[in-house]
C-alpha cells in the first residue's frame, strides 16, 4: 500500500547510501593498511563520515520521500483513497525515518567494526581524544531535525528541489543569523539541534529539538489536510 | 434508509469572486446511472470534487449515502470509486503495480474483476503508466475504479481519449456489470450520445447552475419542437418557450411542458401546426444552454 509506494520511491537512493555507509570506513582502512593513519585519525574520520553521510541522507530522503502528489498531479488519486491525509504525510515520513535510522546503524556498525579490527581502542585516538556515544547521538538528532525540516518544506513548497534548497538555506543560514543576533543584541541563540539549549540538560535539549522537528511535520500535515485540489 | 445515493442542497463553491458552483440541488437515486452534463467549465468537476472531499463547499450541504461529505468523508470514500478528469497516475508504476497499490485500501477489492477488465479492455499490465497511450491510461483508471467493488462510481469524463470500440465496451460494462451489482453510477460528460445510451437520469449544469434534472425519458418527453405556419405569431421566449426561430412564414418553437396546449394556442391565433417533433438529448442540451446564455 502506501508504505510500499514510499519504499519504492526512495529505495534507489536508500540502497546507494546504505552501500556507501557500509563500505566507506572499511575501504578507507584497507587503503591505509601499513600506516598509522587508522590509529591516529580513524576515530575522527569515523565521526566525520558518519555526520556527512547521515546529513546527505537526511536531506535527500526529506526531498525524495515527501509526498509529491501535488507536483505529480496525483493528489486527486491518492486523496480519494479512504485514508486520512495525515496518514499519508506521516507514513512517508516514517519510511524515510526508518531508512535514515538504517543507514545510521549500518554506518555505525561498519565503522565500529573497522576501528575495532584495526585499532586497539576504537573510539579513542591519540590526536583527537575520545569519542562517546553522545557524539553520535548528537549527529543523529541533528540529522533527524534536518530530515524533518526538509520533508516539511518539500511538502509545503510542493517540490523536492525547492524543499531541499529551502532547507539547506535555513541550515547554512542559521549560523550567520545567530552570529548577527549575537553581534547586534548580544543574545546567544541555540545554534544547532544536538547542542544544549541554554542551561538545559542535554537530554532535555535533545527532546525539545526532536519535538521541534515533529512540529515541522505536523505543520506540513495541517497544510496538506487543508489543501484543496 | 435514504433512497438517494447523492443528495445536495444549495451546494456552492466560490473561488474569490468566481462562482464555480452556485447552489445546486442534486438528487441521484441509488442504483441509477446518472449523466451529469455540462460544457467545459460548467462546474461538473468542482461538484464532483466537493462530493469526494477534495475541495470544501463554500455553502450548502451534500450527502452521499446519507453521509455528510464534510464530516464523514472517509466512510464515503470507502464506498466510492472515482475516475478523475485528469488521468494522471504515478508515472513509474505499471498497471499491475497500481493494482497492488490500490488493492490494500479496499476490503471489497476484486482481483477477478482486475483480470476480467484487464482482458476486456486490453490493458498492457506490465507497462509503466507513463509509457501507456492516453487511451490506455484512461483504461487503467477505469480498471482501478471498476475493481474496487464500490457502491458508487463517480466518473469524471470517463471516455476521454478512448477509441470508439473502447467507449462501446466501457458503456456496456457500466450498463451491465454496474447495474447487476446495484452500483450507482454518476458520470459527468459532454458526450451526450454516451449519456443518452446508458443513463437513466440526467442533470444539466451550466455556469454552476443546475438547469435541469430528471429521468431521461421524462426530459425527452417534456421537450417538443413545434413547427407552425402563420402570420405574426409570437416570437418571445418564456419559461415555457426556450427558443423561437422564424423562416418566412414558418415558426419553429422549442417548448417545454405542455406542448399540446401551446400548439392549440397557436392554432387559435390562426397558425397551422405543420409538425410536432421530439428532440434528442443533444438538441435539448443546446437549447437549455443557449437560453441560459
Amino acid at each position: 500500500m502506501y508504505f510500499w509506494k514510499c519504499w519504492r520511491d526512495t529505495r534507489s537512493f536508500f540502497i546507494v547510501f546504505l552501500i556507501i555507509a557500509a563500505i566507506v570506513m572499511p575501504v578507507a582502512a584497507i587503503v591505509c593498511v601499513g600506516t598509522h593513519l587508522v590509529e591516529d585519525f580513524g576515530t575522527s574520520a569515523f565521526s566525520t563520515t558518519f555526520g556527512l553521510i547521515l546529513t546527505a541522507v537526511a536531506l535527500g530522503l526529506g526531498a525524495v520521500g515527501a509526498i509529491h502528489e501535488f507536483a505529480d498531479k496525483t493528489a486527486h488519486f491518492l486523496f480519494t483513497k479512504p485514508r486520512s491525509r495525515a496518514y499519508f504525510v506521516w507514513a512517508g515520513w516514517a519510511v524515510g525515518l526508518a531508512e535514515l535510522a538504517a543507514v545510521a546503524a549500518v554506518n555505525f556498525l561498519a565503522g565500529w567494526a573497522t576501528l575495532s579490527h584495526y585499532s586497539k581502542n576504537p573510539f579513542h585516538s591519540a590526536l583527537h581524544g575520545s569519542m562517546t556515544a553522545q557524539n553520535f547521538l548528537d549527529d543523529l538528532i541533528f540529522c533527524i531535525w534536518a530530515y524533518c525540516l526538509t520533508y516539511s518544506l518539500t511538502v509545503l513548497l510542493r517540490n523536492g528541489l525547492k524543499g531541499l534548497g529551502a532547507s539547506m538555506a535555513i541550515l547554512f543560514g542559521l549560523p550567520f543569523f545567530a552570529a548577527a543576533v549575537r553581534w547586534r543584541w548580544h543574545i546567544d541563540l541555540p545554534l544547532f539541534p544536538g547542542l544544549p539549549l541554554g542551561s538545559l540538560p542535554l537530554v532535555v535539549s535533545n527532546i525539545i529539538w526532536i519535538l521541534i522537528a515533529m512540529f515541522f511535520v505536523l505543520a506540513a500535515q495541517l497544510v496538506v489536510e487543508r489543501a484543496e485540489m | 434508509m435514504n433512497e438517494l445515493a447523492i443528495d445536495s442542497k444549495d451546494l456552492t463553491k466560490t473561488y474569490g469572486s468566481i462562482r464555480a458552483v452556485g447552489g445546486i440541488n442534486l438528487s441521484v437515486p441509488r442504483g441509477a446511472i446518472y449523466g451529469f452534463l455540462g460544457r467545459n467549465g460548467a462546474g461538473k468537476t468542482t461538484t464532483i470534487k466537493m462530493l469526494l472531499g477534495l475541495t470544501r463547499p463554500t455553502a450548502g450541504t451534500a450527502k452521499v449515502f446519507g453521509m455528510d461529505v464534510s464530516a464523514e468523508c472517509m466512510a464515503i470514500l470507502r464506498r466510492t470509486a472515482f475516475v478523475s478528469e485528469k488521468k494522471t497516475l504515478y508515472p513509474s508504476l505499471t498497471a499491475s503495480e497500481l493494482v497492488r497499490f490500490s488493492r490494500g485500501f479496499y476490503p471489497t477489492w476484486s482481483d477477478s474483476a482486475v483480470e476480467k477488465y484487464a482482458r476486456l479492455l486490453e490493458i498492457p499490465m506490465k507497462q509503466r503508466f507513463e509509457k501507456l497511450s492516453n487511451g490506455n491510461q484512461t483504461k487503467v483508471w477505469l480498471l482501478l475504479a471498476l475493481s474496487q467493488g464500490a457502491d458508487l462510481l463517480i466518473l469524471d469524463e470517463p471516455t476521454t481519449a478512448l477509441d470508439p470500440v473502447s467507449v462501446d465496451q466501457l458503456l456496456h460494462v457500466l450498463a451491465e456489470d454496474g447495474l447487476d451489482r446495484g452500483c450507482t453510477i454518476f458520470f459527468s460528460s459532454h458526450q451526450l450520445e454516451e449519456v443518452e445510451r446508458i443513463a437513466e437520469y440526467a442533470g444539466v449544469i451550466d455556469r454552476g447552475k443546475l438547469l435541469l434534472e430528471s429521468r431521461l425519458d421524462d426530459i425527452k418527453s417534456e421537450f417538443r419542437l413545434i413547427t407552425a405556419a402563420g402570420n405574426s405569431l409570437p416570437t418571445q421566449t418564456s419559461p415555457q418557450v426556450l427558443s423561437v426561430v422564424t423562416e418566412g412564414n414558418f415558426y419553429r418553437y422549442v417548448v417545454t411542458k405542455d406542448a399540446d396546449s401551446f400548439a392549440s394556442g397557436l392554432s387559435q391565433n390562426g397558425a397551422t401546426i405543420t409538425n410536432v417533433a421530439t428532440l434528442s438529448l443533444r438538441e435539448i442540451f443546446l437549447q437549455l444552454v443557449r437560453k441560459e446564455q
